[in-house]
Parts: structure tokens; C-alpha cells; sequence
């Protein structure tokens, strides 16, 4: 693959992926007169795996949580699945359930039980019945590993199930992409393989995501495109190979010798 | 290999005696001075209690004091009350209890499940008091008074009737709050009557139940799902209104209650109407429209910046200028909805602490699911800050509850001003004002408390599943 260090360039070519899911023109974002995102230019195709790396305050948390509207973008057009990020509260939830998050902090609802988070929000939103809502509940839980769970509370969980029960609530939701924010940085090191894994298992089955993480070795091993952001830019974009062993700019060169 | 902690060296009395009382000279000096004063204090008063106590002002007038003037010859709706409520307890007890252990068991927790003795014990400041209501009876000549013996062991065999309720199948089981909401209803209207206008809180009961059970699922159309649903609530309340109307049997109005019986009755409608109101009144003051949250932020604070007695006051003389013409209310109605008015502000203080304290990613979780906001209000935020805030609400209820008593300085015969009509007894005229207001201290302390330890309970229970 060719170098290239215009990120919308390099997207354009990478088309041939798979359509388009996700396209960002323009982005910005400001909390206050902090400019969060700045110019964001971002393609994201269908099946692709991308995951943002930069160090911390760079934008990289912003710039997926406004994709599903948990930040509004200030300047710019977000594309989600052919529907355009408004302020319009029905286009909003459209693109929710359309996108799945799954937190650094978990987020389960710690007073229902395990299979309670999972269903809530077919149930609620689909209006889904009960029964065929369980049923594929479990499904879910037996495909992160964790069936016998089901009737539990989160707080009876570890770090690492709790997480994995995220990504299994998330999924119910039949979500075209999935947006992934530090997914393992809360966790304790040896429940960091068990959370990847799933994360590996789910890109190998086709789903496109977007993966802020600081595992390098996940990036390495499943990434299609790996961003490197730092102040709110873009800075550099990559195939993992060419990011981590032939980095272009100064600003990436001096960010992987610190984590590397 | 298990090792055991070594014995603690043992303790003789001298030990502790000089390890908690004289383990400094200035902590021996307030232990010789704090003793003997808490020892006289005692003498004092188990003096009063037991030798110079003049009780006869108590123990004559029970009656009076439980259920003040309501007139004696319907008497039996009282005890219909007590037998009722009894029973509504005892299956809210059972079937809540054992819905607890299947979830705890299904978590693979421990859970005991509770029993009517545990309630019992755990209650014990209302079961001292109620004892000594009996020892008073026992003592006294029980003329036409019923035996009060029997309305408590029937009150008790009722109580243990309903908890039988435990053994129902799960699915059957889901019901028992239905069970007791209805049987609290018709207890209460025992006493005020099932006449034609009272279908309102059944209504309100059997619609709710009816709004979760429509088997709507299957649509997919909000409107569809709506319009079902507003047809089952529209049959239900015209059911219970074709009872009430055929029943048609009047009772007898609050106007005409007085005693422990309007405390209570009054506090608990109170309590009831004020937490709905409150809990929107919250909701309000965060709302997105600034309409909406300056009214809710004007009338809270105007509410908290002026003291109970005086929006008491304020209900009696100026209430009626406000209503329309012709609108009639008891005095009693007017103190229930000052009542009501005041506790929803405190309230709603209150529920908005406990939004505010709960992580705005329970909020970001149920929104990337793709809920919509009053789903997310009903399924998770509100869960979870009420659970929060179930010790300072109980706090509320319990000052609402001790408030009531203010009722008496705008003549209401309450439990506390039913001290007026015994002290214009001849027999008692001038004698017997402690005796007197020792009891009812003790009576609303024995409320007060039950209320407290059971929101520990609560609290307790709830946090198990965290």
C-alpha cells in the first residue's frame, strides 16, 4: 500500500473496502475555547476495522462519541449509514441504535441483573417480547463466554465480565458499527485478553468498528487502518504494518518511542 | 492447615471497667459525675412511671385517643380497617419477600427471607407500644369497648392469613402488590365509604396494571400500542366505576375522624399524594424548558422559605378565596393538601440530590442504546436515585408524620389534640398534662421509629444486589 498522509486521500482508496458506513467532513469541535476536534476528514467502509490511537486529550474519545451524538459536533457533516447527524431527536436515535458504544466505564445498570442490561433496550425500543428478547440474549452471553451469568448482578462481576456484558448489551441491539472508547484501559491487566478477544472474535465476523484503545498489540493484530490523532487533528493514517514500523511524521515518531 | 486467631486475654470487670470508664483522670472525673446523674435520672423516671404517674387520664380515655370523636356506634368499620389492613401487610410482606429470594437465589445470593415475627421484632417500638395500649385496656373496666385483645390476635391471624400469599407460583405471585394496593383501598374505604365517587384509586391501581399487562409487544405502531392500551385503562375504570356506583354505600367522612386513627390516615394520604408530585416537581426544576423549571424552582423555594404553620394557617382562611364559588371543604381536605403541598417541595429536593448524584454514563449507556428519554428516566435513572435517596426520603415521610401534630392548633382533633377534650374532663381538668403528653410522645415515637429501621431495611436489601 502507498504512503499517504492526507487522510481523506487515503480513505478514498480504501473505498473499495466496502461502502462507506461512516463519513466525517469537516469536524469540529470546541468545549468552550477549546478546540476538542479539528478539521476531521474520515471515511469508515463497511467490515473495516479502525482504531484511533493519540495520546490522551487528543480528541480521540471525542471523535467517536460524536458520531453517536453523545458530543454535537460544532462545525462539519457526519454520515452515518446514509442518515445525517441533525439536531432532529428521531435522525438522532436512528443512528443510536444503528451504532453501538461500549464504555470505558462499563456503564452496566448495576440495579437489574445481567440479562436485564442486555434486554432492556431491545425491549424498550423494539419492543421486542420478552421471551424471544431472552433468548437471544443469551445467545449473546454464550458468544462472550459467559452464559452461566445471566441472573447476576454486574457488581457481582469482574472487571473483565462486566465489560464483556457491555459488549454483549451493545450487540442486541443488531448494530451496523460499533464504537469502542478505551474499552480496556479500566480494567486489571490479566482481564484485558478476555475483553480483546471477544473484540477480535466480532471483527473477524465482519463487524465494522472503531476502536480507541491503547493496546498496540490489538491494533497490530486486527486493525485495518490505524489514526493517529493528537491535538484534535488527524495527523496520520496507516495500515498497522506501515504505522508502527515506517511512521511518517515527527509528532507519531516521538508518540510511538514513549508508549513503544 | 487452618490457624485460629489466638484468644483475646480475658477481660475481667475491673478490665473494663477501667479501660472505658477511668482511662484518663478527666475521663474518670465525667464517669463519676454522669453516673450518678443518669441514675437519678432513671430513678426519676421509673418514679413517674410506676408511683407518682397519674395514668388514669391515659388508661380511661383509650378510646379517645385512638380514634378521638368518630362516633362509637361505627366502631366496627375501625376494627374492619385494622383486620384488612392487616391482611394487605401480610401478602405484601409474603409475596415481596419471597420475590427477593428468587432474585437473590437466581444471583446465587444469600438471602433470608423475611417472616411476620422478623417484621415483628424488627418493628419493636409498635409492638411495645401496642402492649402497652393492652396493659392499659387489661387494667381498665372494658365496658362497651371492644376487646382490644381480640382486635390485635385477629389483627395478627389476618397478617399471617395473607402471608400464606408466599407459596402462590412465581407467576401468580407478580400480583401481590396488586393485592395489596387494593386490599390498603378498600380497608381505608371501609371507614370513608364505597360510595359513587370513591372509583378513583382502584382506578388508578387496576389501570396501572392493566397498562403494563396489554400484550402490546407484538406492535409495532406507537399510536397502535397507545390506543390499546387507553382502551383497556377506558373499560377498566368504567368497571370499577359501575361497582362503586351499584355498591353506593356512604361511610364515614374524614371530616368526622379524629385521634391516632386521623394521624395516621393522614400522614400516609399525604405521603402518598405528595412523593408523585414531588418526584414531577424534580423532574421539573431539571427540565429543558426554561418554562417548566422556573415555575417548579419558584414554587419549591417559595414552598421552603415559609415555616408549615403558617401555609396551615394560610390553608384555612385564604384556601377558600381561591377556590371557586360554592366549593366547599372540610377543614381536613384543606390541611391534607397544604400537607401534601409543603412535603412535595422537601421531596423534590430531595429526588433531584439523588439525579444529580448518579454517573451521567448511566444516562450516555441507555442513550447509545438508542432510548428515548422518558424510557431512560423510568428504567434507569430513576431506579437508581431513588434507591439513593430512600434514607432522607424516609427522614421526610417521618417529619411529615410528627407534623401532623400541628394539625391540632388549627383544630383538628388529632392525637395530640385529642389532649384538649380530655382536659375538659371534670376529672381531669387540671391534673394529668405530662401523663398525657408522655403518651402521645411515646405513641408518635413508636411510628416514627418502626419507620426508621424499616427504610434500613430497605436501604440494606436494596444495596445487596449492587
Amino acid at each position: 500500500m502507498t504512503t499517504e498522509q492526507n487522510p481523506q486521500i487515503y480513505s478514498d482508496a480504501t473505498k473499495a473496502k466496502g461502502e462507506p458506513v461512516i463519513e466525517l467532513t469537516d469536524v469540529d469541535k470546541f468545549f468552550g475555547d477549546f478546540q476538542a476536534l479539528a478539521d476531521i476528514n474520515m471515511n469508515v467502509g463497511l467490515q473495516e476495522v479502525i482504531v484511533v490511537i493519540g495520546p490522551s486529550g487528543s480528541g480521540k474519545s471525542t471523535l467517536i462519541r460524536c458520531i453517536n451524538r453523545l458530543e454535537k459536533h460544532d462545525r462539519g457533516t457526519i454520515v452515518v449509514d446514509g442518515i445525517e447527524l441533525s439536531d432532529d431527536i428521531k435522525n438522532i436515535q436512528e443512528i443510536r441504535r444503528e451504532t453501538g458504544m461500549v464504555f470505558q466505564s462499563f456503564n452496566l445498570f448495576p440495579h437489574l441483573t445481567v440479562i436485564d442490561n442486555i434486554t432492556l433496550a431491545p425491549r424498550q425500543v423494539r419492543h421486542e417480547a420478552k421471551d424471544a428478547a431472552e433468548e437471544s440474549a443469551m445467545q449473546l452471553l454464550e458468544r462472550v463466554g459467559i452464559p452461566e451469568q445471566a441472573r447476576k448482578f454486574p457488581g457481582q462481576l469482574s472487571g473483565g465480565q462486566q465489560q464483556r456484558v457491555a459488549i454483549a448489551r451493545s450487540l442486541a441491539m443488531k448494530p451496523k458499527v460499533m464504537l469502542f472508547d478505551e474499552p480496556t484501559s479500566a480494567l486489571d491487566p490479566e482481564m484485558i485478553k478476555e475483553v480483546l478477544d471477544v473484540m477480535i472474535e466480532l471483527a473477524e465476523g465482519g463487524m465494522t468498528m472503531i476502536v480507541v484503545t491503547h493496546e498496540m498489540g490489538f491494533a497490530r493484530a486486527v486493525a485495518d487502518r490505524v489514526v493517529f490523532m493528537a491535538d484534535g487533528y488527524i495527523v496520520e493514517v496507516g495500515t498497522p504494518e506501515h504505522f508502527f514500523t515506517n511512521p511518517q511524521e515527527d509528532r507519531t515518531k516521538l508518540f510511538l518511542s514513549q508508549i513503544l | 492447615m487452618t490457624t485460629t486467631a489466638p484468644a483475646p486475654p480475658r477481660q475481667t470487670r475491673m478490665d473494663w471497667a477501667r479501660k472505658n470508664l477511668f482511662r484518663s483522670w478527666w475521663s474518670g472525673l465525667i464517669t463519676v459525675i454522669l453516673v450518678p446523674l443518669i441514675v437519678y435520672l432513671a430513678y426519676l423516671s421509673l418514679r413517674f412511671f410506676f408511683v407518682t404517674g397519674q395514668w388514669d387520664a391515659v388508661r380511661v380515655n383509650l378510646t379517645l385517643f385512638m380514634q378521638g370523636t368518630f362516633p362509637r356506634d361505627e366502631q366496627w368499620r375501625l376494627i374492619s380497617q385494622i383486620m384488612i389492613f392487616a391482611l394487605a401487610f401480610g401478602i405484601g410482606l409474603g409475596t415481596n419477600s419471597a420475590a427477593s429470594q428468587d432474585r437473590a437465589e437466581d444471583a446465587g445470593l444469600d438471602y433470608e427471607r423475611g417472616s411476620i415475627a422478623g417484621t415483628l421484632a424488627r418493628m419493636w417500638s409498635l409492638v411495645a407500644f401496642i402492649s402497652l395500649l393492652l396493659f392499659f385496656a387489661s387494667t381498665d373496666d372494658l365496658g362497651n369497648f371492644i376487646n382490644p385483645f381480640l382486635v390485635v390476635g385477629g389483627g395478627l391471624v389476618m397478617a399471617a392469613i395473607g402471608y400464606q400469599a408466599h407459596r402462590f407460583p412465581r407467576r401468580i405471585r407478580r400480583v401481590g402488590w396488586l393485592l395489596t394496593a387494593t386490599f390498603l383501598v378498600l380497608g381505608f374505604q371501609v371507614v370513608s365509604g364505597f360510595d359513587a365517587g370513591g372509583w378513583l384509586p382502584l382506578s388508578i391501581i387496576f389501570g396501572g396494571a392493566v397498562y403494563g399487562a396489554v400484550p402490546v409487544d407484538r406492535f409495532d405502531s406507537a399510536w397502535l400500542r397507545f390506543a390499546l392500551r387507553l382502551v383497556a385503562i377506558a373499560v377498566v375504570v368504567l368497571i370499577v366505576q359501575a361497582v362503586y356506583r351499584a355498591v353506593d354505600s356512604p361511610g364515614i367522612g374524614w371530616d368526622k375522624w379524629s385521634g391516632l386513627h386521623l394521624t395516621l390516615m393522614v400522614s400516609a394520604i399525604a405521603i402518598v399524594l405528595a412523593f408523585p408530585l414531588g418526584l414531577l416537581l424534580a423532574l421539573a426544576r431539571r427540565s429543558t424548558l426554561p418554562a417548566l423549571r422556573m415555575m417548579a424552582t419558584v414554587y419549591i423555594e417559595v414552598i421552603r422559605g415559609v415555616p408549615l404553620i403558617t401555609l396551615l394557617f394560610m390553608g384555612q382562611f385564604i384556601l377558600g378565596f381561591l377556590l371557586p364559588q360554592g366549593t366547599v371543604l372540610s377543614a381536613i381536605t384543606r390541611a391534607i393538601a397544604v400537607m401534601t403541598l409543603f412535603s412535595a417541595a422537601y421531596i423534590a429536593e430531595i429526588v433531584r440530590g439523588g439525579l444529580q448524584a448518579l454517573d451521567k454514563g448511566q444516562n450516555e449507556a441507555g442513550q447509545a442504546l438508542g432510548m428515548a428519554p422518558p424510557p431512560i428516566m423510568r428504567r434507569i435513572i430513576l431506579p437508581q436515585a431513588l434507591t439513593a435517596v430512600i434514607p432522607a426520603m424516609v427522614g421526610q415521610f417521618i417529619s411529615l408524620f410528627k407534623d401532623s401534630s400541628l394539625l391540632s392548633i388549627i383544630a383538628i382533633l388529632e392525637f395530640l389534640g385529642v389532649r384538649k377534650i380530655i382536659h375538659a374532663q371534670p376529672d381531669f381538668r387540671s391534673v394529668a398534662f405530662a401523663e398525657t403528653l408522655v403518651f402521645v410522645a411515646i405513641g408518635y415515637w413508636a411510628f416514627a421509629f418502626a419507620m426508621s429501621r424499616e427504610s434500613q431495611r430497605l436501604e440494606r436489601r436494596l444495596r445487596v444486589t449492587r
